[in-house]
């Protein structure tokens, strides 16, 4: 099913979207743009690149409350919290879907299954976006990203000459398409063309993961981790990262659990019942960071952690980004090194 | 840029290999290009071969003092480049006893101030190439051709209000000194702020502060910010909750800014470290204000010997909250 409907016009697709769903939309926060729940007013930044942090929040929330608690004398009462609201997760660019698909394999596809992942998953529709103008950052085009097409994508949307081109992929996305089908037309186009640049920095990433595996004690490490500043940016804004904790707001008599993201970039991340802290310095939690997109995860899921999203590359305050990281263990083309 | 300082490139580059091979310094901390041409980051050089690397252009943010707290664990002598605002958060730390003195060698560096590719990007409205400058002014080199600017308005924010542009603290200055620097309006964002009522101006923080991921970056990169274990960290008591809530941030980021009152040397690398734009440099700067209009001019970092006004008692301090 191919339809389409005018970028002027496209407010009122918010509008009908939101009626039954959470829409999450690219909007414009005072200077960052961020994936956020549409609300009448918002500026709406479709082609801005790329969002501060990426639309993993939608998926897995910097905080996610699922439990309440409330004690009185002997007893205590529990209560899930859930949330049924059907989400329609619209924008999302071909490298943040497919880092999306990275963090299923991790929740959905272990067993047992995290259902608080899942349960988001399988409520949402996602429509994915085709890049326009990628940024300076993007470096997509050496993960294998296609910027004009995401495979796994409920609807794949294109802005093409003042018009949006959807096509529904899925049922949900059909679905989809038929809620708001008063507002759209029959496509006109077939095949979208479009030339998009993305650099490459030089890198040649073939069969760094299995050269990584004998290299936990490279000196390369002992560089490359110096101008860390154990903040916890890049892990936060980069959309494969997914480690959270588990915390309870509220006090003794009643309150809420909630998981929230962590970083392994930060110092007590590891720290230990009793001091013991198995990664006492920046050097093994940079290692640990890279060793995790480089090595561990392509080691069980046959592919890098990263999708060239960028946006360690721009928001990291010293310029360690995973780049850097790859140079410095001989991932470039030898032309380049 | 490049051409502009390929000359005083040489001169500091000359400096400090002296150092570094005649064992005056072990380790030289200054900077290097990153992958674009507006940025510039840490360099730790050890040997000829890294000083290869060196850079000094419009783009060197970072400020390196604050590596001295790990660097000098595992070397004896540590020299490191300084521009006007690293020389007063090396103050900072000296104060603070974080370093010694005589292990460290300073070079200062005049600084014209950090010019923000975001500005520069937004400017130049097609794709930027490249920049030169020349008295005073930017010249952007975009698709459509050039484009030129005055350097001031493409500052970064944590510059904009500079009033030393010159390390107040060296052994050697490596550069001709640019004198102090006048500001046209100093507290501009904090008069705006200010005026609002109070009302607006909660508001104005608590959707400010609602993007704020706690990742701590502005912390990180702060050179007050020493302490050996952050209240933020500690587990008993535990003050500071991980969960997004409005208190949550208040409670981070206003006792940091409290704790930062008077110490606060006003560098901005917590503004220019946060990844979601909190406009941080605006409580640390209410907060200079306050401390100058209370206890008569302070400015951080700029004289080592001076006491910060909130670590010194006079009996003739204002006491404005016991005052009705």
């Amino acid at each position: 099913m191919k339809k389409m409907i005018a970028a002027d016009e496209l407010a009122k697709l918010w509008i009908r979207l939101a009626e039954k769903s959470t829409l999450f939309l690219p909007v414009q926060d005072g200077p960052t743009v961020l994936y956020q729940p549409w609300k009448d007013g918002a500026q709406v930044e479709l082609e801005a690149f790329n969002s501060a942090i990426s639309p993993k929040d939608i998926f897995l929330p910097r905080e996610e409350t699922y439990l309440h608690y409330h004690c009185s004398g002997q007893s205590l009462e529990l209560a899930a919290v859930e949330d049924d609201r059907a989400v329609t997760a619209f924008g999302i660019h071909p490298c943040d879907l497919k880092a999306i698909e990275m963090l299923d394999r991790v929740f959905m596809e272990q067993e047992p299954a995290d259902s608080l992942y899942q349960k988001r998953r399988e409520k949402t529709t996602v429509v994915a976006l085709s890049c326009t103008k990628p940024d300076p950052f993007c470096f997509c085009g050496i993960f294998d990203v296609d910027p004009l097409d995401a495979p796994g994508a409920d609807v794949m949307a294109h802005l093409v000459d003042g018009y949006m081109h959807l096509e529904a992929r899925t049922e949900k996305g059909k679905a989809l398409l038929e809620e708001a089908g008063d507002l759209l037309e029959n496509s006109t186009i077939d095949k979208i063309e479009r030339e998009i640049k993305t650099t490459d920095f030089g890198l040649d990433i073939k069969g760094l993961p299995e050269d990584l595996k004998s290299r936990f004690d490279d000196p390369a490490w002992d560089e490359l981790y110096k101008s860390c500043l154990s903040c916890g940016v890049c892990t936060y804004v980069c959309p494969t990262c997914y480690c959270f904790d588990v915390e309870d707001y509220g006090h003794d008599a009643e309150g809420e659990r909630f998981r929230c993201w962590d970083s392994c970039m930060f110092g007590h991340f590891t720290q230990m019942a009793g001091g013991h802290n198995p990664r006492p310095s920046r050097k093994e939690r940079v290692r640990q960071r890279f060793m995790h997109k480089l090595q561990y995860y392509p080691e069980v899921y046959n592919e890098i952690a990263c999708v060239g999203c960028g946006r360690c590359l721009r928001s990291c305050p010293v310029n360690l980004d995973i780049v850097q990281a790859i140079k410095a263990l001989g991932g470039e083309k030898v032309e380049h090194r | 840029m490049a051409e502009r300082n390929l000359e005083q490139l040489e001169k500091i580059r000359e400096a400090v290999s002296q150092d570094l091979l005649s064992g005056r310094i072990e380790l030289l901390l200054g900077w290097e290009k990153g992958h674009y041409w507006w940025q510039s980051r840490p360099l730790f050089a050890s040997s000829e071969g890294d000083l290869a690397r060196l850079t000094w252009d419009s783009f060197c943010a970072v400020n390196l003092s604050r590596y001295l707290l790990d660097e000098l664990k595992d070397h004896q002598k540590v020299g490191v480049l300084v521009k006007g605002c690293d020389s007063r958060a090396f103050n900072r730390l000296l104060q603070d006893n974080m370093v010694q003195r005589d292990r460290v060698i300073l070079y200062g560096l005049p600084c014209p101030g950090i010019l923000d590719y975001n500005l520069l990007a937004a400017e130049a409205g097609s794709k930027l190439k490249g920049i030169t400058e020349e008295n005073g002014q930017v010249i952007l080199k975009t698709e459509d051709g050039e484009i030129e600017v005055n350097r001031d308005e493409m500052l970064m924010v944590k510059c904009s209000e500079c009033l030393y542009p010159d390390p107040v603290v060296y052994d050697q200055m490596l550069l001709e000194p640019l004198g102090q620097k006048e500001v046209p309006e100093r507290f501009k964002a904090v008069n705006e702020l200010e005026a609002l009522s109070s009302e607006e101006r909660f508001a104005y923080w608590e959707k400010e502060l609602s993007r704020c991921l706690r990742c701590y970056a502005c912390r990180q990169a702060c050179p007050y910010c020493s302490c050996r274990e952050c209240f933020v960290e500690q587990e008993n008591p535990r003050w500071q909750g991980r969960a997004y809530q409005p208190s949550e941030n208040f409670l981070f980021h206003l006792v940091r800014a409290y704790h930062g009152a008077g110490r606060c040397i006003d560098c901005g690398e917590c503004q220019r470290a946060c990844p979601v734009n909190i406009p941080l440099q605006e409580l640390n700067r209410k907060l200079i204000k306050d401390i100058n209009e209370l206890y008569g001019d302070y400015e951080a970092g700029v004289d080592a010997e001076k006491e910060p006004p909130l670590l010194t008692y006079r009996p003739d301090d204002p006491a404005a909250f016991s005052e009705k």
